[in-house]
């Protein structure tokens, strides 16, 4: 159980912006009303950031990743989490073990 | 003349704090895999086993921390790994501005103790649980479910991760990375509100891949959204 003094402090410059983001988002818009517009806006923009962080996963260009990705937004139109989660992962892993 | 009910009556905490917990144990398929992962890889990296749990309890944000690791050295480019940092984690700006108008009847020093907690799933399911809620109500009960949870499961797996070295071996042989953006499809279902509010998204995804492709680092994720975000003003403009 050791710390390191260049650890320490790189890990704590790590968290202080990493909750400095957290919450500059809330101080931008606390206490400002919102256009209908703009409240229209925000309700798109979360699903925006979504789909942009799983970008690569899409990006890849193995056949096993695509066809389980696929298999995992079919199983999301249909089932619950955890099934969808049980058979992305699994999918995956059979397609994986054939194609590769 | 009474114009708002009081939200968060205290008798609605703990049964929706249950609702929390057991709404996030699904992600554990996801966070326990992951954890013990990145405590290992962190380990094989030069961290100390002292500095797994911190690293991950005072960040509690995989993507950056899975990026530290990988960018660690000792001793530790302190400016690159802070600005990888807030590159991947520039998301939780807009993900907390969403949230904000929501927060607005909570006293300040709670809403930025629970800020520290929102990595993408517990801000994703809070809002998904809004959405679902009448009047758009924040649940406070809900969301320190969640949180408990997720955190507790973050920090002691990733610390496990790094007390028992390497014992899982490449995970993603198996498809158990798929997890995650199976999560993230889920969330996006919960959000789904017909096919032109989905359009951004897709614009989103679209500009996300490309850019992921072309350029090194996390790049994508603002570029993504900010196309996003430039197509949703024409969506909305439409409506």
């Amino acid at each position: 159980m050791i710390l390191h003094t260049p650890a320490l402090l790189a890990i704590l410059a790590m968290a202080l912006v990493t909750y400095l983001t957290r919450i500059s988002g809330y101080l931008l818009l606390a206490g400002r009303h919102l256009s209908p517009r703009m409240q229209a806006i925000m309700d798109i923009v979360p699903g925006c950031v979504l789909a942009a962080v799983i970008a690569p996963d899409f990006a890849t260009g193995h056949p096993a990743d695509l066809l389980g990705l696929a298999a995992t937004i079919l199983a999301a139109t249909r089932f619950s989490l955890l099934p969808t989660m049980l058979c992305g992962v699994i999918t995956t892993g059979i397609l994986r073990t054939i194609l590769n | 003349m009474q114009t708002t009910s009081l939200p968060n009556k205290q008798d609605d905490f703990w049964p929706d704090f249950l609702r929390g917990m057991k709404t996030s144990l699904p992600l554990l398929i996801a966070f326990v895999p992951f954890g013990l992962l990145l405590g290992s890889q962190a380990v094989q990296k030069g961290f100390s086993i002292a500095e797994v749990p911190l690293l991950t309890g005072l960040n509690f944000a995989g993507g950056s921390e899975f990026a530290a690791v990988g960018l660690w050295s000792i001793p530790p480019a302190i400016l690159l790994l802070a600005g990888v940092t807030f590159l991947i984690n520039s998301r939780h700006i807009l993900m907390s501005a969403a949230l904000a108008p929501h927060l607005r009847h909570l006293p300040r020093w709670k809403v930025f103790l629970l800020l520290f907690f929102m990595c993408d799933e517990v801000w994703a399911l809070t809002l998904t649980d809004l959405h679902a809620r009448p009047g758009r109500r924040f649940s406070m009960g809900f969301y320190a479910g969640i949180t408990v949870c997720l955190y507790l499961c973050w920090v002691i797996f990733t610390f496990m991760g790094g007390y028992s070295g390497n014992l899982l071996g490449d995970l993603t042989r198996y498809g158990v990375d798929m997890a995650f953006p199976a999560v993230f499809i889920m969330l996006l279902k919960g959000m789904w509100k017909g096919a032109r509010n989905a359009l951004p998204w897709c614009v989103s995804l679209g500009v996300a891949v490309l850019v992921y492709h072309f350029l090194p680092g996390a790049w994508y994720v603002p570029a993504g959204t900010l196309a996003g975000i430039l197509t949703s003003l024409l969506v909305v403009r439409s409506i």
